[in-house]
């Protein structure tokens, strides 16, 4: 590690709320004025780099060392199942990983169909969740407009992240089941969580502080 | 060249060059460092009964090997341990041979990983085992042995967690916590989940405690853990465990060595098998433990023949990424002639001379006045 620790956030959804996290525990940068396309930035007490990622990439850099700790949302780090620790809930980003479905699958047993196809951006959770429940399915796995594969046919169900339930709705989809509630987590790095005590239990406690 | 003849399977790899001669450097100076306690070098098999390793191991990860049949029909494994093979060879070759036995080994396990995982299928390990001793100086004999092995490499940054199997096995008695769910609890506590493992322990002890307790695991450090810890547990098994893991502190705290070494009692995870002192290794510039260990009562039993162990193993894979060849302290031999101690009192004094002995890289051998052999 270098002196300052580094963070992995990810962009897009909860990069919002956890850069005001962060600031609120004094761990502020500024951003604009150029700095917009910058991926990598010091905050401004010289303490930590804020590196920003692809949101399913923050398990793989704190994992690997690249960056000590990391911000991503529990569904990130249940499909990556990467062995970082991950010491705190930070309470933002909330969503629900869920089945979907179209109008039609309400109700309907699993046992109707033989095969269920499913179509996610979650492989790894998705299979786990219906093997444990000894539902044979095949998978088709999306980067993106997961919503449209039960509308076009491609698949039966899906499995995917829900926030309002707006997106959905508008493709006359309904939740089936909620396989978990996902929240935004602080991760660390197993040898920097040991070789770096005093930096990692600092940060754990500036933003227990502040949630 | 067709394409074929380049491919290779994932996993493997190749070390060659500068590489290859600092892998070979890492290596010697390793052995080198066991010999100079005593510890004799075994080189063992690559294949061996798949049935060895399921009594070693347990089934669920040696299943995780590769394995095949020979001629006869018999199931065979590509080694995945090499603890297994070292207890079953120690068990059935040397069960007369005076103790405490000291065995160290170098080479490559196989493990089966999935596809696309890009794990390594190959790894090399480097360690030793202690046979036949259940007392403390055997555990601190083996915390100087790695403390030395890391300080030869020049890795003077190093930190080497200790922690106790009791501990987590007397929390989870004391809360009838077993199968399913103890396996759920020591993956919260390894993960340092701490709102899981609040949300786990909810309801099974006083709101007060658990939220201690979550505290306590969460990060490790010194002496002062113990202190935490001590209120916080009133089964006999986890005290126990505490008590152990004090002297243990207090006696590499007045080796001048703890430094080195941190309490972390959140460590739960690793092998099933360990029984009493647990140790894993850290080092910069590595993003995972490069080692770990841990005594080890009960393996040996499961080889017929009941002998106390303890032991460690680094990987040195992950060593020569962050070895720096021009950093590494020789530990040729001075001389041929080995210093015997004798660990009948004041354990202080046999490894201060053992440590100053080591520093002129001399040999030693330390003597234990009364074996257990349990």
């Amino acid at each position: 590690m270098t002196e300052r620790v580094r963070i992995a956030l990810s962009k897009g959804r909860v990069e919002d709320e956890a850069l005001s996290l962060l600031a609120r525990a004094g761990i502020e940068i500024e951003r604009g004025n150029g700095n917009s396309r910058r991926l990598m930035l010091t905050d401004q007490a010289g303490q930590y780099d804020l590196l920003f990622v692809k949101s399913g990439d923050v398990p793989a850099y704190v994992r690997y060392g690249a960056a000590d700790a990391g911000i991503c949302g529990l569904d990130v780090l249940m499909e990556a199942a990467a062995p970082v620790h991950q010491p705190l809930d930070l309470r933002i980003g909330w969503c629900q990983i869920v089945v979907a479905g179209t109008k039609d699958a309400v109700g309907q047993s699993y046992n109707l169909l033989s095969t269920v196809r499913i179509a996610t951006k979650y492989p790894r959770l998705t299979s786990a969740y219906f093997q444990e429940r000894g539902v044979p399915i095949e998978l088709v796995t999306l980067t993106g407009s997961v919503e449209l594969a039960p509308v076009l046919g491609l698949s039966d169900r899906i499995v995917d992240l829900v926030q309002s339930g707006r997106t959905l709705k508008e493709n006359g989809l309904f939740v089936l089941d909620v396989i978990a509630e996902s929240t935004a987590r602080l991760i660390v790095n197993r040898a920097a969580y040991q070789l770096h005590r005093s930096r990692v239990a600092e940060l754990i406690h500036r933003l227990e502080e502040v949630l | 060249m067709p394409r074929s003849l380049a491919r290779i399977p994932a996993g493997v790899r190749f070390v060659f060059g500068e590489s290859a001669r600092l892998h070979r450097a890492i290596e010697r100076t390793l052995l080198e460092v066991f010999e100079g306690w005593s510890y004799e070098e075994i080189i063992l098999p690559l294949i061996d009964f798949y049935d060895l390793f399921a009594r070693g191991m347990g089934e669920a990860r040696a299943a995780q090997s590769y394995r095949f049949t020979d001629r006869e029909g018999n199931l065979l494994s590509l080694r995945p341990d090499l603890t297994s093979l070292v207890a079953r060879t120690v068990a059935t070759r040397f069960s007369s041979a005076p103790l405490p036995i000291r065995v160290c080994y170098s080479g490559s396990v196989f493990r089966a990983e999935e596809s696309g995982t890009g794990e390594q299928r190959e790894i090399h390990q480097i360690g030793l085992e202690h046979i036949g001793s259940n007392r403390l100086e055997a555990d601190i004999e083996i915390l100087l042995v790695a403390i030395e092995s890391f300080w030869r490499l020049g890795l003077d940054a190093f930190t080497i967690t200790i922690s106790h199997a009791d501990f987590f096995a007397g929390l989870c008695e004391r809360l009838q916590v077993n199968g399913e769910s103890e396996t759920t609890m020591r993956q919260l506590m390894d993960g340092r989940n701490t709102p899981g493992l609040k949300r786990f322990l909810a309801g099974l002890a006083p709101d007060h405690d658990v939220e201690n307790f979550c505290e306590l695991v969460r990060l490790g450090g010194k002496q002062e853990i113990l202190e935490r810890a001590r209120p916080l547990v009133s089964n006999e098994k986890s005290s126990t465990a505490l008590s152990e893991l004090a002297s243990v502190f207090s006696l590499v705290t007045a080796l001048g060595m703890d430094r080195y070494v941190d309490i972390d009692l959140g460590d739960v995870g690793g092998l099933e098998y360990y029984t009493g002192l647990t140790m894993k290794f850290y080092a910069p510039g590595a993003g995972s433990a490069v080692g770990a260990g841990g005594r080890y009562d009960r393996l040996m039993a499961n080889f017929g023949c009941d002998r106390p162990a303890v032991g460690f193993s680094l990987n040195l894979d992950l060593l020569s990424e962050i070895v720096r060849m021009a950093a590494i302290r020789s530990a040729r031999h001075a001389r041929q002639e080995v210093a015997v101690l004798t660990a009948d009192g004041d354990l202080l004094a046999v490894f201060e001379q053992a440590k100053r002995t080591r520093l002129e890289n001399g040999r030693v051998e330390i003597r234990t006045a009364e074996v257990a052999a349990r």
